[in-house]
């Protein structure tokens, strides 16, 4: 599928096939389209713990269980479970952007060098970072979210139904048995979509102009119907919710599914 | 027992939730008021009673009380069990509770037939 496809075609997808399970190279894919994603300081940010439902207790199962992942849970064959590293920026850091100055990756032209690297970077923007309770929850955050965003993307490639969810930390931490320094983020439910591919239409957002500015806050950006055209024709842009057929398709489905349907 | 539990507030939003929200016209809704009342005959409560039971007020809204919440879950459980009929007919009767329940607001899912 083309990129432009992908991402119109991803969105949350809230029924899967219980019954039917994802092959490994899928996930290994999905897995791997999140660690060759853009990171800062090339470190290890996001980490994840895959499981696959069948696999856990019953116990177990029921103690990752929320009233709001309660359906998912039980339905998707595959759960990756999510987590940012605090610690990953102070750790990784200094030895990944010294292989990279090795490596020219990152070079003299930008001011990278050792020495730059161990008497500047390290302690004036690094060490601040991630002594900063604050500020280290939302570099990592941000970093994995950018490694979990491919990896959604890499599921609907592989045609597989995916969503993000919430998840209990400390019931995760022991039936996982995590890092102290992990920090939950979200559960990523795989499986072949019970439902359309289109889950209803591409979801509501505001126009563009609303959402980014152009020099300053207030000025919106303005694209170009010939933009908004071709995006259109290259799938990004796809028919938006509501479908007139939505609500039978969800009464079908969580009918074959025996969930609540009205 | 109330004979009609029609009127009662929750009921009347369940109802109402029915209609807006999926379609079911009253008549339809009203035959799905008559299972609820066997599930409240089943556990001896009103159903405005058992909402009050699943949820609490807060400061700017309401609460789910989990343990509320998951005593109706098993109870329906049981309510699907005692119920003739096949595993499908059964699950909808189910659902029918579970659909007042969460048309008052108390957030209740279950798993999935497979």
């Amino acid at each position: 599928m083309e990129f432009k496809e992908v991402v119109g075609r991803r969105r949350s997808i809230r029924y899967f096939l219980p019954w039917r399970p994802v092959e490994r190279d899928k996930v290994q894919t999905i897995l791997e389209a999140a660690r060759l994603a853009s990171r800062a300081g090339n470190a290890d940010f996001a980490r994840a713990i895959v499981v696959e439902r069948d696999g856990l207790s019953k116990a177990d199962l029921a103690s990752l269980t929320l009233p709001v992942n309660a359906g998912m849970i039980e339905m998707a064959p595959i759960h990756i479970y999510w987590w940012g590293d605090l610690k990953a920026f102070a750790r990784d850091m200094p030895s990944r952007a010294a292989e990279q100055v090795d490596m020219g990756v990152l070079n003299i032209s930008h001011g990278w060098t050792h020495t730059f690297i161990n008497e500047v970077a390290y302690p004036q923007v690094v060490q601040a970072f991630s002594s900063d309770a604050v500020l280290s929850a939302k570099v990592t955050g941000c970093e994995a979210g950018l490694a979990i965003s491919q990896a959604l993307l890499a599921a609907v490639d592989e045609g597989l139904g995916t969503m993000l969810c919430t998840y209990p930390e400390e019931p995760a931490r022991q039936v996982l048995g995590v890092p102290d320094s992990w920090t939950s983020l979200w559960v990523q439910f795989v499986g072949y979509p019970a439902e359309s591919w289109e889950a209803g239409g591409q979801r509501p957002r505001p126009p563009l102009g609303e959402l980014f500015h152009e020099g300053k806050y207030g000025q919106p950006f303005r694209g170009t119907e010939e933009g908004a055209a071709r995006l259109r024709a290259e799938k990004m842009i796809q028919d938006p919710a509501p479908f007139s057929w939505r609500k039978e398709e969800v009464r079908a489905v969580s009918r074959m599914l025996g969930l609540p349907e009205e | 027992m109330t004979p009609d539990i029609e009127n009662a507030k929750t009921v009347q939003a369940w109802l109402k939730g029915l209609e807006d929200q999926s379609g079911v016209s009253r008549d339809e809704g009203l035959q799905r008021v008559a299972v609820l009342q066997d599930f409240c005959a089943l556990v001896d409560k009103e159903p405005d009673q058992i909402i009050a039971e699943c949820l609490r007020e807060v400061e700017g809204g309401k609460k789910i009380r989990a343990k509320g919440r998951r005593f109706y879950a098993d109870r329906i459980t049981e309510f699907e069990s005692r119920i003739g009929g096949g595993t499908g007919e059964k699950r909808q009767m189910g659902n029918y509770i579970r659909s007042f329940l969460i048309h008052n607001g108390v957030l209740l899912q279950t798993s999935p037939l497979s």
